[in-house]
C-alpha cells in the first residue's frame, strides 16, 4: 500500500496571461479518498485536467503506480486506469443510461440484454439504485452523475477524479455519494475529491491536498488530524500572509444601487436569490463574498437585465429598473463586467473596435450607417487611457491576454462614467500585475463618486478594497462584515455556513 | 505507436481555398478519367466537350455567366442567413414565390415601360421572397421551431401554388389546353450586355457587393456580427436576438426571391415550377464552398455555373447523364475535401503512452 497511486510532480500549466498551475504537486494513495481543496481559480480543475489527460502539463512529471506517463488525450488516460467526472456531465441525453455506460467502449456485436445486465450489476456492486434502460434525459442531475461514475467504473477506472462533484446535488444525494465513494475505495480504488465545501470533505475524505494560487501549499493532510478551522485558514491563506496595503476607504453617499428582496429563480428552476436586499452608496465599494454557485451570478445577471426577476425590486440611481431592458439600465448609468467576460461580455472573434465600441456604438450612427472613424477613434482613445496592449484595433480580440481584455472591457464599462459598476470575479485568473491594474481602477472609480458592488471569491481582495463586506450563500446575505475589523475566520465561516 | 489525426490549423492556409479548388479539380479528373474509361467513354474527348461548352466561346462564356446568376444569389442569401447561425435551405421556394410575385405584378401592369416594369417584378419577387422567408424565420425566432424544416417544407408549397395557377387561374389562354403560365410582358426582359449575357450579371455583382459594403459599414451589420459570433454578448450588449433572427431570415429570402424575379426577366418567358431549376440548392454547396463568405460567392458560383453547364453538354456526346453526375460530384468532392485541408492539416503524432 506505500506505492502511490498517483503521483503529480512540480506541475506548470499556463494559459495566455493566465498561470494556472505553478509548480503543484499531489500525491494519492491507493484506497484513499483524496480531497483536492482551494478557492475557485486555485489551479484545481487545471491540475486534474493534466491527470486525465485534458491538458498537457508545460512542465513537471505524472507517475502513475510509479510509472511516469505523458498523455496526449484522455483517451490514454482512460488506458492507463485514470478516469474523470467533470462538471459538466458529458451524457448523450437520448440514449439510455446502459448505452452511455458502455458509449466508446462496447463491443462490436451489441447485445443490449447482456449489456443492461451487466451495467445493473456493476450498479449494484456499488449500490446504485440505476434503471440502465432508462434514458438518461429524465435522470436527475445526481443520477446523471452516477451514470458519469459508472461510466468510469466501467472502463474500470482506479482513479476517479470528480470535480465538485456535489454542486448539483441535494444533500441527500451528496450523503449517497459519499457511500459510493467508501465503496469504491475498498476495492482498492483512489478517489481524488475536488470542493471547497469544507464540510463535506472532513465528512468523505481521508487526506486533502490544499492549493493556492497555482501551487500546493499543504500535501496530504490527514482529514483526522485538522480540524476545518485549519482547513479554512490553508485555502484563504493564513493572516499573516503579506498585506496587499491599507484597506480601502471610501467616503459614501447617496444610494446609486437599491436591491430590494429580489427572488430570482435560475434556468434549472431553483431559488438562485432568495429575497435578498442590499444596499451600495456612492463613493463605496461593497464586496460579496461566498463560496461560487450561492446566486451570485443570478444577483448580477438580475441586476444587469440579464436574467428575470420573480419578485422585489432593483433601482438604479433613482429610478426603478426591474423590469426595464438592457439598455435602460446601461442609460440609467450601469456598468456590468460579467464573470463570464469571453463568453458575455466580450465578441472574442470580432476585431478590438468592435469590442470597444459595443455600449457606445449607438450615439456613432449617421443614418443607417455606423461612423467607423469615430469607432476607431473611440477605441484607439480608451486603449490609450486603460493600457490595454494591442497590436492595431483592428487586430481579433483573441490576439489580447487575458488581463488586457479585462482591461478593455472594464475601459469601455467605465468609459461610460457609470454612477453603478457591477463587477463580478473582476480579477479572476489574472497575473499579479493585471489584478493590481483592474483594482486600481475599480477604486479609482469608487473615489469619484461611483457605487461599487464587487462579488470576488478571493477574500483577500476583498478585505482590501471593499468598504463593507457582504457574505453571501444559498441566495441570501447571511453576515454583514467590515473589513477592517473582522477577521479573515470569521468571515470564511459565514461563507462555509458554519452558522447555517 | 503511431496515429493520423486531423488537427485544425493555426489559421487557414494564405490562399488556401484557390488552391483547395485547384486540388479538387484535379483530383476529380484523374478519378472522372477513370470512370469514363470503365463506362467506355473517350476521356480526352469529354472533358474537351466539357471545356469547349463552359468556357470554349464568347458565347458559351456567356451562357455560363447566366446560369451562374441565380447561383451565386442564392448562395448570398444562404450565407446571408448563416452569419446567425441559420440554414436556409428553402431558397428554391423563395425563388418560386419570388417570380410568382414578379409574374402577379406584369400582369397587374401588362403595359408599364419595360424598365419600370421590370423594376418592380424585382422588387416584387425581393418581397415575395422575403415573405417566403419571414414565416420561418418568426417561428424560429418566437418559439424555436427549426427553420431547417419549416423552410424546406414551404418549398413545397410554393411549388404547389404555381402549379395551381398553371391550371387555373393563371392559366394560358392561348396554351392549346396545355397547362402552362401566360408569358410574361415582352418588355420585362432584362437587356443584353455581352453576347448571351444578360443585365443580371450586373445587377447579382452589385447586390452581393452591396450586402458587403453594408454589412461592413452599418450599425445594422455591427450588431449582426455581434450577434452571429457570440449570441450571449449580443444580448448582454442590448441587441434583441430575436428581431435580428427574424431579419436575417427576410433578407436571405428576399435575396433568393430577387434571383426568382431575375430568372423570370433574364432566362425564362413564363413563370413555371421548374424556373428555379434546382438553384436554391445547388446554392447551398456554393456557399459552403465559398465558407459562406459574400466575396467568395460570385467566384465559386461562376465555376459551379461552368461545371453544370459542361457537365450536361457531354451527354450529347453519348455519355450517360449518370456519368455525367457523377464527374460533376466527384469535382464538388475534391474541392470540399481539398478546402477541409485548407483548415485543418493532417498530422502523424506520436503516441507514448507507459501504463
Amino acid at each position: 500500500m506505500n506505492q502511490a497511486a498517483v503521483e503529480l510532480d512540480g506541475i506548470w500549466k499556463r494559459f495566455p496571461g493566465v498561470i494556472a498551475n505553478a509548480g503543484a504537486s499531489l500525491t494519492v494513495r491507493p484506497g484513499t479518498v483524496h480531497a483536492v481543496l482551494g478557492e475557485n481559480g486555485a489551479g484545481k480543475t487545471t491540475l486534474m485536467n493534466c491527470l486525465a489527460g485534458v491538458y498537457l502539463p508545460d512542465d513537471g512529471t505524472i507517475r502513475i503506480d510509479g510509472q511516469e506517463v505523458r498523455f496526449s488525450s484522455p483517451a490514454d488516460a482512460l488506458a492507463a486506469g485514470i478516469g474523470m467526472v467533470h462538471q459538466e456531465f458529458r451524457l448523450v441525453p437520448t440514449f439510455t443510461v446502459a448505452e452511455n455506460v458502455v458509449l466508446g467502449s462496447a463491443p462490436s456485436i451489441l447485445d443490449m440484454a447482456a449489456i443492461n445486465d451487466a451495467v445493473a450489476a456493476l450498479a449494484e456492486r456499488f449500490g446504485f439504485d440505476a434503471d440502465p434502460e432508462r434514458p438518461v434525459w429524465q435522470l436527475s442531475m445526481g443520477e446523471r452523475q452516477r451514470v458519469e461514475i459508472l461510466k468510469a467504473l466501467w472502463r474500470d477506472a482506479r482513479v476517479l477524479i470528480l470535480d465538485e462533484p456535489t454542486a448539483v446535488l441535494t444533500p441527500q444525494e451528496a450523503v449517497e455519494l459519499g457511500a459510493v465513494l467508501r465503496q469504491m475505495v475498498e476495492e482498492g480504488r483512489a478517489v481524488v475529491f475536488i470542493s471547497h465545501k469544507l464540510d463535506e470533505v472532513t465528512a468523505f475524505c481521508d487526506e486533502a491536498t490544499v492549493l493556492r494560487g497555482g501551487s500546493t501549499v499543504a500535501s496530504s493532510i490527514a482529514i483526522a488530524d485538522v480540524d476545518s478551522g485549519q482547513l479554512a485558514e490553508l485555502m484563504v491563506g493564513s493572516s499573516s500572509a503579506a498585506n496587499p496595503g491599507p484597506p480601502h476607504v471610501g467616503v459614501p453617499g447617496d444610494v446609486l444601487l437599491d436591491v430590494c428582496k429580489l427572488t430570482v429563480t435560475d434556468s434549472r428552476g431553483l431559488i438562485a436569490v432568495d429575497s435578498l436586499s442590499l444596499e451600495v452608496r456612492s463613493g463605496e465599494i461593497v464586496g460579496i463574498a461566498g463560496v461560487a454557485g450561492n446566486g451570485q451570478r443570478s444577483l448580477t445577471d438580475a441586476i444587469a437585465g440579464l436574467e428575470t426577476v420573480d419578485s422585489g425590486s432593483v433601482t438604479i440611481n433613482g429610478s426603478d429598473v426591474t423590469t426595464a431592458g438592457i439598455r435602460e439600465r446601461v442609460n440609467s448609468g450601469l456598468a456590468y463586467i460579467p464573470e463570464d467576460r469571453l463568453g458575455v461580455g466580450l465578441a472574442p472573434k470580432l476585431p478590438v473596435t468592435h469590442n470597444a465600441v459595443m455600449r457606445s456604438y449607438r450615439t456613432m450612427r449617421q443614418g443607417p450607417m455606423l461612423s467607423w472613424d469615430r469607432a476607431k477613434a473611440f477605441s484607439q482613445n480608451l486603449i490609450e487611457r486603460f493600457g490595454v496592449k494591442v497590436g492595431r484595433v483592428d487586430d481579433p480580440l483573441a490576439s489580447l491576454s487575458g488581463g488586457n481584455l479585462q482591461r478593455l472591457l472594464l475601459g469601455r464599462e467605465l468609459s461610460g462614467n457609470p454612477s453603478v459598476v457591477v463587477a463580478a470575479q473582476p480579477t479572476r485568473g489574472l497575473d499579479v500585475a493585471g489584478v493590481g491594474a483592474i483594482q486600481n481602477l475599480l477604486v479609482s472609480q469608487c473615489d469619484e463618486g461611483t457605487a461599487v458592488l464587487m462579488i470576488s471569491e478571493d477574500l483577500d481582495e476583498l478585505i482590501a478594497l471593499a468598504d463593507r463586506i457582504l457574505v453571501m450563500s444559498r441566495g441570501r446575505i447571511v453576515g454583514q462584515f467590515d473589513p477592517r475589523q473582522a477577521s479573515r475566520a470569521e468571515i470564511g465561516e459565514a461563507m462555509i455556513g458554519a452558522h447555517s | 505507436m503511431k496515429r493520423l489525426v486531423l488537427a485544425r490549423r493555426e489559421r487557414p492556409t494564405r490562399g488556401g481555398q484557390p488552391v483547395a479548388f485547384l486540388f479538387g479539380l484535379v483530383f476529380a479528373l484523374i478519378g472522372g478519367a477513370l470512370l469514363l474509361t470503365i463506362s467506355g467513354d473517350p476521356v480526352f474527348d469529354t472533358y474537351e466537350r466539357m471545356w469547349d461548352r463552359s468556357f470554349g466561346s464568347f458565347d458559351t462564356i456567356s451562357a455560363t455567366f447566366n446560369r451562374a446568376v441565380p447561383l451565386a444569389l442564392v448562395g448570398l442569401a444562404v450565407s446571408i442567413a448563416a452569419t446567425m447561425g441559420l440554414w436556409n435551405i428553402g431558397a428554391e421556394g423563395q425563388i418560386l414565390f419570388g417570380a410568382t410575385a414578379a409574374t402577379f405584378v406584369g400582369r397587374l401592369f401588362p403595359d408599364l415601360p419595360g424598365p419600370i416594369l421590370i423594376i418592380a417584378m424585382l422588387l416584387a419577387a425581393a418581397l415575395g421572397g422575403a415573405l417566403w422567408a419571414f414565416g420561418p424565420g418568426l417561428a424560429r425566432a418566437e418559439i424555436g421551431v427549426s427553420e431547417i424544416i419549416t423552410t424546406l417544407m414551404l418549398n413545397e408549397v410554393a411549388l404547389r401554388l404555381i402549379i395551381y395557377l398553371q391550371t387555373t387561374k393563371w392559366k394560358d389562354p392561348d396554351g392549346f389546353g396545355f397547362p402552362q403560365i401566360t408569358a410574361r410582358p415582352e418588355q420585362a426582359k432584362l437587356g443584353t450586355i455581352w453576347e448571351r449575357a444578360h443585365l443580371g450579371v450586373l445587377v447579382a455583382l452589385a447586390v452581393i457587393a452591396a450586402f458587403a459594403w453594408f454589412m461592413n459599414r452599418s450599425v445594422w451589420g455591427y450588431e449582426l456580427k455581434i450577434a452571429g459570433s457570440s449570441p450571449k454578448t449580443a444580448t448582454y450588449a442590448g441587441i434583441s436576438m430575436r428581431r435580428k433572427v427574424i431579419g436575417v431570415m427576410a433578407l436571405s429570402g428576399a435575396v433568393a426571391g430577387f434571383a426568382g424575379g431575375i430568372e423570370l426577366s433574364g432566362s425564362a418567358v413564363r413563370l413555371s415550377e421548374n424556373i428555379s431549376n434546382g438553384f436554391g440548392f445547388a446554392g447551398i454547396i456554393v456557399a459552403a464552398l465559398a465558407l459562406m463568405r459574400p466575396s467568395g460567392v460570385a467566384v465559386v458560383a461562376l465555376a459551379f455555373s461552368a461545371l453544370q453547364v459542361g457537365g450536361l453538354s457531354i451527354q450529347t456526346l453519348g455519355v450517360s447523364s449518370a456519368v455525367s453526375t457523377i464527374l460533376q460530384a466527384l469535382i464538388l468532392f475534391g474541392a470540399i475535401g481539398a478546402a477541409v485541408l485548407s483548415t485543418y492539416q493532417i498530422r502523424l503524432i506520436e503516441r507514448k503512452v507507459t501504463a
